[in-house]
């Protein structure tokens, strides 16, 4: 399987190392040698340098033989253009592009059914406000993803030390709480990531995975002591793309939301798009603008601006001056484990949203999605249960599920079942597979999509 | 630096190595010859060693290999290579001294193709196609062998292929790194049956054809012949001869974009434009300089000529003629050839046309900027500018390349040598090319160079092989630091 990269930026660096790593033939095209040459010094993948709308280019690239075409530039215009030439020469790729513009947010339809064809329009804006929604809605989550169109939700969150389940090994937490508890996929300690087992103890400051399904998920966070409360008030510092977007989406659900934005003509803009937002003109680390808006009254504070720095101070004034929930945008990928370390729990990433999504698409077959989590230790995979693969139709306990790999659920007809181990997967059943980053090929075999995989 | 890391791997270069002298044992056992104790002797110690190494530092499987440690894997690689190549010489009645035994080893390993034995074919025929043997392992690359084969070098055999591979510009075939050294060593694989079938047409017996096939595609040049290539006289046998040496003096890119049904890569190919047309040029100097003057009809001048030009500018090392005897300029010419050099990403030495091609365009862009001294100019190959960082280590290497050979020659002649022979001996191992002038001319031999001198003359020829920059950063001082 052939995949080309137009673009060599963070998200094509990912993709690319990510795509590398399980042996599919990658070429990377950017304009620019400096970042190609940080690709072809650290990933196995070929190069080309040239701009991604050239056909020249994409012909010396191969792209005729590729099946998939990711044009993740920076620029919309490039990746536009690189599809539509793409297609010109090669209409059976199968073509993804980042667009990031609100304003090609209604032509999504459009491009896939006209020229030039792109199957899927990925806007990293509107992943990350996607992201944010679920983080706000689940309380204490540090991570969310969903599975299986959304019935069954995947979180992390941090236990506090408060918490009743402190000290308690997993086999006991029934008898503690008197509910049953979610399917623990992971704990994290120390950076660590293990699979607990039933006489593993949970401890403050653990980081811990677990699988559930939508409707149950408060009963569930409640075992951890963390309760919904509803989202009333919200503070958007920052009004590019992302606030807009956010701030549009608070809007509709009746969020009273307020947004602070540095640059005067945009605060107009965006008080012309916005009906009851509150639009005020500040830099958002003035402390003295925090305190008049009352930001310890606040539910949440996300901050959304274009620069890291800034982003990363305000939420620590905020926090500072007691916002209880707080959400920080970074780019850089560089910062994110830095990040939990000086106390912000709650990041987003636009560029690591827009990676997941690619992924997902990109996993054709019977793999339907997959979320990689915790520094790419481990990663979450939804697939289809094959009639031929060694999965269907015995016991869970009589699988030999390799070490490192945990079958968290098994979703058949809209119902949601936590296995134990005398479930038996049903052919075409889809099911939930957790799997520690050394697990994953292992687990595509006994999955047996490794023909169709790709 | 993972020293242990590092050690494990060239443990499994050195075990591949013992596994392939099961070929030369072969030979041996259906020759029954002499070779056959020395050849399964070197063996048992060679995968002794190998495993011994791998054993000891065992269970370090890392990711990446960072730059630094690909060039001390592949320095250190080929050094532990060449000596235990060396075994089966030095076991072997034929070859006395170890240090003469390395010499001939890393001369088959470099593809230089220099010898110290006097009488080829008084050797037994399981060590000559060990001979043989490691000039073909050597050409292509064991390293890159062993990327093609050993999958968890992954990421880190960019690295070590970077390191190996004689050009300044790698090219990546496949996307994979893994991919590409399978490629490159199924074209090479393909030449050398080629050949082997061509000389087999020409009469030339099975061991022979395999021998000289695989001494011919690595550019390497070891004959089994005392004669060398003279001893068949053939015209058919020099012509296929003059055809493969070309064939590995090309970069086997093109060769590669060729047998996918680019024909016209080779013309595209602006160094390989260049590469041909000089030795074009050259054979038709030559041959008008020898004709009348050691060669009474043109025909004749026209085809040593042709194979004397070609063999030494692929860096081959055959012999037809005695050049020696030939007028000074066509000696000059190809001691001028020696520098020169085949294409780069070709099995060839010396310092590569398309180096040479790159130094050419920066000293006419010098002059360009003197006469309009506010003009941007970018040096370009083939229609597309060359990146700044390329051009500079261009500069350094034609730099360490002429310092480098200057201060092993002065180190020769220190050690009594003549002016002629030192000269010639060292610009025939550091550009990988076989003989030289003087004492070791066409038809004489190494044996009579001192010891020392052999030592350094060994070091000329992985510094050739691994193109100076590999082999010169372990005596930086700044390499050792942590």
């Amino acid at each position: 399987m052939k995949v080309i990269i137009v673009g060599a930026g963070e998200v094509g660096f990912h993709i690319a190392s990510h795509l590398a790593r399980e042996n599919k033939d990658v070429v990377v095209i950017d304009k620019d040698p400096a970042a190609i040459r940080r690709v072809s010094d650290n990933i196995d993948v070929q190069v080309v340098i040239g701009s991604g709308s050239s056909p020249v280019v994409l012909k010396q690239a191969g792209i005729k033989e590729a099946e998939i075409l990711l044009a993740v530039t920076d620029s919309d215009d490039t990746n536009l253009g690189a599809c539509l030439v793409a297609n010109l020469i090669s209409p059976s790729t199968k073509k993804l592009a980042r667009i990031r513009h609100a304003d090609y947010d209604e032509y999504h339809e459009a491009f896939r059914e006209h020229a030039p064809h792109i199957d899927t329009l990925i806007n990293p804006d509107v992943e990350v406000v996607k992201t944010i929604d679920m983080l706000m809605n689940v309380p204490g989550a540090v991570e969310v993803g969903e599975f299986a169109d959304g019935r069954v939700i995947f979180v992390g969150i941090r236990l506090d030390k408060s918490a009743r389940l402190v000290g308690v090994s997993l086999s006991e937490i029934f008898a503690k709480t008197g509910k049953q508890s979610p399917l623990i996929a992971a704990v994290v300690r120390d950076e660590e990531l293990i699979i607990p087992r039933g006489n593993h103890k949970l401890e403050a400051e653990d980081l811990i995975y677990f699988i559930s399904e939508k409707d149950k998920l408060r009963d569930s966070l409640s075992i951890f002591d963390k309760h919904v409360e509803p989202i009333n008030r919200v503070l958007i510092v920052g009004g590019g793309g992302i606030g807009y977007r956010l701030a549009a989406l608070l809007e509709k659900n009746y969020v009273n939301t307020k947004i602070i934005e540095k640059n005067p003509d945009r605060c107009i803009e965006l008080a012309e798009k916005l009906n009851k937002a509150v639009v005020l003109h500040g830099d958002g680390s003035d402390q003295e603008l925090l305190k008049v808006e009352n930001i310890q009254d606040m539910d949440v504070v996300v901050t959304l601006t274009n620069d890291e720095e800034t982003n990363i101070i305000t939420s620590l004034l905020a926090k500072r001056m007691g916002a209880p929930k707080i959400i920080t945008k970074i780019s850089k990928f560089s910062y994110l484990p830095l990040m939990s370390m000086i106390g912000l729990e709650q990041v987003v990433s636009p560029r690591l949203s827009a990676i997941n999504t690619i992924l997902q698409h990109i996993r054709r077959g019977k793999v339907l999605s997959s979320r990689s989590i915790k520094d790419e230790q481990a990663e979450v995979m939804e697939a289809v249960a094959l009639e031929t693969s060694d999965i269907v139709g015995k016991p869970i306990k009589e699988i030999s599920i390799p070490k490192g790999a945990l079958i968290t659920s098994i979703i058949r007809n809209n119902t949601v079942i936590i296995p134990t181990g005398s479930s038996v997967i049903e052919p075409n059943d889809r099911i939930i597979i957790f799997a520690k980053k050394q697990a994953i090929p292992e687990v595509e075999k006994i999955l047996a999509v490794k023909l169709e995989f790709f | 630096m993972r020293w242990s890391f590092i050690l494990n791997i060239i443990g499994m270069l050195i075990l591949i190595l013992g596994i392939c002298m099961i070929f030369p044992l072969l030979f041996g056992f259906y020759y029954k010859d002499q070779s056959v104790l020395p050849l399964m002797k070197s063996m048992v110690i060679t995968i002794a060693s190998g495993t011994a190494l791998i054993i000891c530092f065992r269970g370090v499987k890392v990711p990446y290999i960072s730059h630094r440690e690909g060039m001390a894997i592949v320095a250190i690689g080929w050094t532990a290579i060449g000596f235990f190549g060396a075994f089966p010489f030095y076991l072997g009645p034929e070859v006395e001294t170890f240090v003469d035994a390395f010499f001939e080893s890393v001369s088959g390993f470099t593809t230089t193709g220099s010898s110290i034995l006097t009488n080829i074919e008084a050797v037994s025929k399981g060590l000559l196609f060990w001979r043989s043997l490691i000039q073909w392992l050597g050409g292509m690359g064991i390293i890159v062998l062993s990327v093609a084969i050993l999958p968890f070098l992954g990421v880190g055999g960019m690295q070590l292929y970077k390191a190996e591979v004689p050009s300044p510009l790698p090219d990546k075939l496949k996307p994979r790194i893994r991919d590409t050294a399978k490629v490159l060593w199924k074209v090479y694989a393909l030449f050398s049956l080629l050949q082997v079938f061509f000389l087999l047409i020409g009469g030339m017996d099975f061991y022979d054809a395999l021998c000289h096939a695989f001494t011919t595609m690595p550019t390497g040049g070891f004959s089994t012949k005392n004669a060398s290539i003279a001893h068949y006289d053939s015209v058919y046998i020099d012509s296929v001869i003059i055809f493969f040496m070309l064939v590995a003096g090309i970069n086997f890119s093109l060769h590669y974009q060729f047998l996918r049904g680019k024909p016209l890569a080779f013309w595209r190919d602006s160094e390989c434009r260049f590469f041909i047309g000089t030795v074009i040029l050259l054979i038709v100097i030559v041959t008008f300089n020898v004709y009348g003057s050691v060669y009474e009809t043109i025909g004749r001048a026209f085809r040593y000529g042709a194979f004397q030009v070609v063999s030494i500018v692929t860096t081959t090392g055959y012999a037809t003629a005695d050049y020696e005897l030939w007028p000074p300029m066509s000696q000059v010419i190809l001691i001028l050839c020696m520098f020169l050099g085949a294409s780069a990403g070709s099995t060839g030495g010396g310092m590569k046309c398309l180096r040479v091609m790159l130094y050419l365009k920066y000293c006419y862009k010098e002059l360009f900027l003197l006469i309009h001294p506010r003009a941007v100019k970018h040096i370009k190959i083939g229609g597309v500018s060359v990146p700044e960082d390329v051009v500079r280590s261009v500069l350094g290497f034609m730099g360490l390349y002429v310092g480098l050979f200057a201060f092993s020659t002065v180190l020769i002649a220190g050690m009594g040598v003549d002016f002629v022979t030192s000269l010639a001996s060292v610009a025939a191992t550091i550009g990988n090319i076989g003989p030289g002038l003087g004492m070791v001319g066409p038809v004489d031999n190494f044996a009579q160079i001192p010891y020392l001198g052999k030592w350094v003359l060994i070091w000329c020829m992985l510094l050739g092989r691994l193109e100076i920059y590999t082999i010169i950063i372990l005596f930086v001082p700044e390499f050792w630091r942590k």
